[in-house]
């Protein structure tokens, strides 16, 4: 494989899954893009992405958690890790954490919207790694 | 009792006795008269009102016993002595029987006179302050039925509900909106349990709360219940009745129902949280890109940056939008800005925003079809106000129609209205979008609709606006053909105060 990973984008703000592509692709990964849920799904089951980047909010305001819910219960695609982006946080003054909304976020990792280019690259190098980590077990 | 005011009255057929009272009462400074037999005293009684009456047993015509039950009838009250010698003992008993008051025997000193006549005013007085005690109390008792039927009257009419609940945990007062509101049943009898009367158990539940965590300290306390699962809320203000030495004897609680204010306050707070990421989500976005600019993802490829930062510039000239267009319509809510009515022309202001925007349209090669009759009536309107509704919904017809398409504006009139049409050959409007494009930010997304930006509140506006010149907005769609905006409006609002 020439690309680092494959790494699929779910978002409905076009800007940024402009901005994230840049970022990713410049860094060596190979980008697939949705613009919704459903569209994302189904590029899960046919192309089996090694990574997901989730938005929160898209067209319903739950979409990236039952997105991500619906990721979890399938034992094919449960040990792709997610990626979820928001900028709800912080706007709402509701904060989401791993430690608190993990288990029933069932993603794998979260950061607030706008993302350095160096942290989305950390993160996502992070969770590859683990992802192998997963596989090898 | 002043001595002066004292009336007494010695009927005798005995002048010595007669004018002997007279002189020892008239000494000690009493009023008094005399008569000689029955029927003269009766004339005297039925002239005025005398406090004590001296009466002989024995005299012709009318005697004493018959003028004692005679006086008897007229004044109960008047203290009657009879005045008998040994003979007639026996009467004087007899007479006390019938209502005398006391009896003096002849022969009689004038002390012997005072003491009974003293006793006698003493045993009168009394009398009229009992007389007078009971007529009080009788007054206290009709002003406190009268009180509380009017309590009754005010608590029955009160839109918020009351209960009266004693110690016993018995409730033994409401009223009709308290049975609407708790959906009370069996209330043709007062004074039983709470259970009684309330089949919801988490309501009973929570009144029980609020009435144990009840201390004589607290004068009030208040507390949300929730009524049924429909989303009913009832604020519930609970105090004590106290008695003199601060005991509790029970509690008033008195509901208001909040349900609206409750859904308003969900609205609102709904909407604070849609306008807070309608704004974050650009700002991040610009975020972004300046991000990509910064860290040089570019590579230094100045064409490539350029590009990014005008998607930056984009998206904050979006948000300028959104921005004007959540002021406009907070300027709308609060009544800001009043409505300046004045004669428009619709014909001018369509014609001059199709040429505002004509740049816009032939980027996408847009050709417009206007149809306007020359005779058109004016309207009375907002030209600030038709300028925006015209601007937003000519707008839409260019953003969301497809290359090449075409735009028809007819301008008709009928006997009330000036009907306008904006049709356009554009993506169209499902029936499942279509009930809701009036709606706050709310933006039909798909593939057809996602290179375009919007705010979200073009419609919103719109159809305010139309709304406050008391006029109409309706819209037909077909899903990849096209829309049809109607707007009708009136050649003369009545109104105008907007909202």
């Amino acid at each position: 494989m020439s690309s680092k990973g494959k790494i699929l984008l779910v978002d409905d703000d076009p800007d940024f899954i402009e901005i994230h592509k840049t970022i990713l692709e410049n860094h060596g990964y190979e980008i697939l893009t949705a613009t919704n849920g459903e569209e994302g799904l189904k590029r899960v089951r046919t192309d089996m992405p090694d990574l997901i980047i989730l938005d929160l909010i898209m067209e319903k305001h739950d979409a990236g958690f039952s997105f991500s819910k619906e990721i979890k219960k399938d034992h094919l695609f449960k040990n792709i890790p997610i990626l979820m982006v928001t900028s709800v946080a912080e706007a709402t003054g509701y904060r989401f954490s791993m430690k608190e909304d993990g288990y029933w976020m069932k993603t794998d990792d979260f950061i607030d919207k706008p993302v350095k280019p160096e942290i989305l690259i950390k993160r996502v190098e992070k969770l590859l790694s683990k992802g192998e980590e997963n596989k090898i077990e | 009792m002043n001595k002066k005011q004292v009336h007494i009255l010695v009927v005798d057929d005995e002048f010595g006795i007669r004018e002997g009272c007279k002189r020892a009462l008239s000494e000690d400074g009493y009023q008094v008269d005399s008569a000689n037999d029955g029927s003269a005293g009766l004339q005297k009684i039925n002239k005025r009102s005398y406090d004590l009456i001296l009466v002989d047993l024995m005299m012709p015509g009318i005697n004493g016993l018959k003028l004692i039950k005679k006086v008897q009838k007229i004044d109960s009250e008047i203290i009657l002595i009879v005045i008998t010698g040994y003979a007639t003992i026996e009467s004087a008993i007899e007479a006390t029987k019938s209502g005398a008051y006391d009896y003096l025997p002849k022969p009689f000193t004038p002390d012997d006179l005072r003491t009974v006549v003293k006793r006698g005013l003493e045993k009168r007085n009394l009398r009229l302050e009992a007389l007078q005690l009971y007529k009080e109390r009788e007054q206290r008792l009709l002003e406190l039925t009268n009180e509380k039927s009017r309590l009754q009257t005010i608590i029955r009419c009160m839109a918020d509900g009351v209960l009266v609940i004693n110690l016993q945990g018995q409730l033994v007062l409401w009223n009709v909106s308290a049975v609407k509101m708790l959906h009370l049943t069996g209330t043709d009898k007062s004074g039983l349990s709470l259970e009684h009367y309330i089949k919801n158990k988490s309501v009973i539940k929570s009144l029980k709360q609020i009435l144990d965590s009840q201390d004589s300290d607290c004068s009030m306390m208040t507390r949300e219940i929730e009524v049924d699962k429909k989303g009913s809320v009832l604020m519930a203000k609970i105090a004590p009745i106290l008695d003199k030495k601060n005991r509790i004897l029970g509690t008033v609680t008195v509901l208001s129902d909040i349900t609206k204010l409750k859904e308003i306050d969900k609205i609102k707070s709904q909407f604070v949280s849609m306008v807070a990421h309608e704004i974050r989500a650009p700002l991040a976005a610009i975020e972004g890109w300046l991000e990509v600019v910064l860290s040089d993802e570019s590579r230094e490829d100045n064409t490539q940056n350029k590009k990014w930062l005008n998607r930056a510039k984009e998206r904050s000239h979006a948000l300028l939008d959104l921005v004007n267009d959540l002021l406009t319509i907070n300027r709308m809510e609060a009544g800001k800005i009043a409505q300046k009515m004045e004669t428009v022309k619709i014909s001018d202001i369509i014609n001059k925003i199709v040429e505002f925007l004509m740049p816009e349209a032939q980027k996408k090669n847009i050709s417009f079809k206007i149809h306007i009759p020359k005779d058109l009536a004016v309207i009375q309107a907002d030209k600030a106000d038709m300028e925006k509704l015209f601007t937003n919904l000519i707008n839409n017809a260019i953003k969301y129609n497809k290359k090449n398409g075409k735009i028809i504006i007819t301008v008709k009139k009928d006997e009330s209205y000036i009907t306008t049409r904006i049709e356009d050959t554009g993506v169209g409007i499902s029936s499942k979008n279509i009930q809701h494009i009036f709606d706050d930010f709310f933006r039909v997304e798909d593939e057809t609709t996602e290179k375009i930006s919007g705010t979200g509140l073009g419609l919103t506006i719109a159809k305010r606006i139309v709304d406050s010149h008391l006029g109409k907005i309706e819209v037909k769609s077909e899903l990849g053909k096209g829309s049809v905006f109607s707007i009708f409006l009136p050649y003369s609002p009545k109104k105008k105060k907007r909202m």
